[in-house]
Order: structure tokens, then C-alpha cells, then sequence
């Protein structure tokens, strides 16, 4: 595996466009499933940074263009020819760009008062969402409807959880216990199914993509996934910890549990963050059978 | 029924899908890697593993880029054949860069041959 600094950038801002689409894809989702539950200043906190989101993640797809491109001729004026931009557009690229643009836009219906421009945030944080799968190993696979259908459930499920985290966490900041632990309590309920079906989509996805178990350990491409799958595991472990442990305790009014289950919602963000950039980097330097 | 019509389909259209080729690779070229050459090559044969668009295509000799045509807008295809300038005895290396026209990642490598004097 040989790359560049110019493809080291081109994950790096692949990472943060990951962050971004799903964390404003989650947090839309999350003010839907806590409309309840929320107060109007939280709501509106929460619905400011899904905005600075959605431009980060647009700006982030635009720079990831950009930098492939530089990547291409390995010098700086390559960011800058329209040819090497027009290939990656072509590519799938461009249909993967434009569907999250178009659902980042949407997702901005969030701002406005009303439930019909909630569920049309809704549609757009479903498009942003699934846009990574218009391009991408997945989508090379032939046939790719089910797989690609695949890939959007997995996506939709990672941006339901992963995307949830930050909202949760600055609800717990500021929210009495009874708040903290009814949006905990109602958040771990309903992701116990989401991430059941975030782990089936993704063995399929393994299944699809690797030849042999064996390319696990014996390929580039399957030790950076198993370093990822390690990553979910921790993740998974401490979100079995906040659901199982510390939420109850969180309902019975313990401070110190809370304080425990914002370090544990922090250390689930990190871990999403580090799954969110190995993913982008074995996506982008990598590949299956490579 | 259509329960059972659904997921019989949905079996098929995984079992069907073929296997992921990853990014495009040189599979092969003319002149091969490290070939030594009696006559200067004509012609340059690139072949990839899937189609792709061929980006970068530089032919270097002592350092000297020597140019060869390459149209950016071709549609991508597996297979390449570039004309070449009327090449002088020496030691050739060629670098390449290419799009894969499926999942949109970059490749690049690079490859030798010689034209003995």
C-alpha cells in the first residue's frame, strides 16, 4: 500500500464528511424520537450545530474532490484542473455529492417551526445519509441493488446512532437528571433493535466484500477492517455499559452517574470518530482483493 | 407468498453478486514490466483489472518527461492503446494514474522496459 500526502488529506476530509453528514443526519432523527422530551432552547441549540454540520460535511465532500484530484498529478495544481475533477465526478462521485447535497439542504427544513418541515429534515437526513452508498466498493458489486440497499440500511442505522451521541451528550450537560435519563432510557431502547440491524447489514456487507475470511488478516484492506471491527466491539461495550448500568441508575437520581454516563457518551464519541476515519481511510487507500 | 417471493429474491440477488475486483490495477502492459527491448515500441498497451479512465499517463527517460498524447474526455474502457513518439535507445519508466469508472477510486503504479542500444 503506497499513497500520498495528497490521499492522507483525501481521507481525512472523507472522515470529516462522514462526521458531518451522519452527525447532522442523527441529530435530526434524534429531534424527532425526543420532540417530547426536548426543550424549546435544547431544540434550537441542537438544531443551530446540525446546520454548522450539514456546511461542514458539504464543504468537507468538496475538499475531498479537490484533494483526489491533487492526488491524481501529486502536486497542487491538480486541485485545481477540471479534467481530474470531471473523472471523479464521473465516476460516481459526483451522483454521490449531489444526493447529500440535496439531502444536507433539506435536512436545513429543521430550522423552520412545523411538523411537516421536521419530516421533510427527515427525508433529507435519510438521503445525506445514504448518499456514501451511490459510490464506493458496494456500488461496483454486480448486481448492486441489494447490496447498495445493504450499505443505506447500514448507513441509516451508523447515523442513528453515531449521529445521536452528540445531541445526547449536550442534553446531559444541561438537563435535570429526570430529562437525562428519560432521553437515555428512550434513546437505548430503540437502538438496541438499530444496532441489531446495523450489525447485520454489516456482516453482509463483510460477507459481500471479502473473498475469504482469511483476507481479514492476510490483506491491507482486511487488517484496517479488523482494526474497525475491534473499534465497534469497544463501541458496543460501552453502550451495553450506559443501557444496562448507568442509565438505571442515572432514572433513580444518582449524580455520579450521570457525570459516569457523559465520560462513557464521550468515550462512544470518540470511538465513533476513530471508526468514522479508519473507515474513510480504508475506503479510500484500499480496497477489496487489492 | 409475496413474504416468501421477497426474500427468495433477495437471497438471488445476494448469492449473484459478483466479486468486488477492488480499485483498477494494471493487469498487464506492452512493453511488460522490465522488458528489454531489441527495437523501439511503436505503440504502449495498458490493460486494467476494471474499466477506468486513464488520468496520468508520463514516460520518463534520464529524467526528460517525453510527452504522449492522452485524450482526458475518452469514455473509461479496460483497455489502452497509446501511440508512441520514436523512442531512443535507453531505460524507460512509465507512470500512470487512473479512475476506476465503478466506485470512483484513484490507482497508480508505475512499470520499466529498456531499448537496447
Amino acid at each position: 500500500m503506497v499513497f500520498t500526502g495528497w490521499d492522507a488529506a483525501a481521507a481525512l476530509a472523507k472522515a470529516l464528511t462522514y462526521a458531518g453528514t451522519l452527525g447532522a443526519a442523527g441529530a435530526i432523527f434524534f429531534l424527532n424520537y425526543n420532540e417530547r422530551l426536548l426543550r424549546a432552547a435544547q431544540r434550537r441549540s441542537i438544531v443551530r450545530s446540525m446546520a454548522m454540520l450539514s456546511v461542514l460535511a458539504a464543504l468537507a465532500s468538496a475538499a475531498k474532490i479537490s484533494l483526489l484530484a491533487a492526488s491524481m498529478s501529486d502536486d497542487l495544481a491538480g486541485m485545481f484542473d477540471i479534467s481530474f475533477a470531471g473523472m471523479i465526478l464521473r465516476a460516481g462521485e459526483g451522483r454521490a455529492a449531489a444526493i447529500r447535497i440535496v439531502g444536507l439542504i433539506l435536512c436545513g427544513a429543521a430550522l423552520l417551526p412545523g411538523r411537516g418541515w421536521s419530516r421533510l429534515a427527515c427525508l433529507g437526513a435519510l438521503l445525506a445519509a445514504a448518499s456514501f452508498a451511490a459510490t464506493g466498493h458496494v456500488h461496483a458489486l454486480m448486481p448492486n441493488i441489494l447490496p447498495t440497499l445493504i450499505a443505506t440500511l447500514h448507513l441509516w442505522c451508523g447515523a442513528f446512532w453515531l449521529g445521536a451521541l452528540w445531541p445526547l451528550l449536550r442534553t446531559a450537560r444541561d438537563g435535570d437528571h429526570a430529562q437525562v435519563a428519560a432521553l437515555a432510557a428512550r434513546f437505548g431502547k430503540i437502538a438496541v433493535g438499530i444496532v441489531a440491524l446495523l450489525i447485520a447489514a454489516g456482516t453482509l456487507l463483510l460477507w459481500l466484500l471479502l473473498g475469504s475470511l482469511s483476507d481479514l488478516w492476510n490483506s491491507d484492506y482486511g487488517r484496517m477492517l479488523s482494526v474497525k471491527l475491534l473499534l465497534v466491539a469497544a463501541l458496543l461495550s460501552a453502550a451495553a455499559v450506559n443501557k444496562l448500568r448507568l442509565t438505571p441508575r442515572v432514572e433513580k437520581g444518582e449524580a455520579a452517574a450521570a457525570l459516569h454516563l457523559r465520560r462513557s457518551i464521550k468515550l462512544e464519541l470518540i470511538l465513533g470518530g476513530l471508526i468514522l476515519l479508519l473507515t474513510a481511510a480504508f475506503t479510500t487507500l484500499t480496497g477489496p482483493s487489492a | 407468498m409475496l413474504k416468501h417471493m421477497f426474500l427468495g429474491l433477495s437471497l438471488c440477488g445476494l448469492l449473484a453478486a459478483g466479486p468486488c475486483l477492488a480499485h483498477a490495477h494494471l493487469q498487464s502492459s506492452t512493453p511488460a514490466d522490465n522488458a528489454q527491448l531489441t527495437e523501439a515500441p511503436k505503440t504502449l498497451s495498458l490493460n486494467f483489472s476494471e474499466s477506468a479512465q486513464l488520468a496520468v499517463l508520463k514516460l520518463v527517460s534520464d529524467g526528460k518527461e517525453i510527452a504522449i498524447p492522452l485524450d482526458k474526455t475518452a469514455k473509461p474502457g479496460k483497455a489502452y492503446n497509446l501511440t508512441l513518439p520514436a523512442l531512443a535507445p535507453g531505460s524507460y519508466t512509465v507512470q500512470w494514474t487512473a479512475v476506476s469508472a465503478d466506485d470512483g477510486h484513484v490507482t497508480k503504479g508505475t512499470f520499466k522496459f529498456s531499448i537496447a542500444g
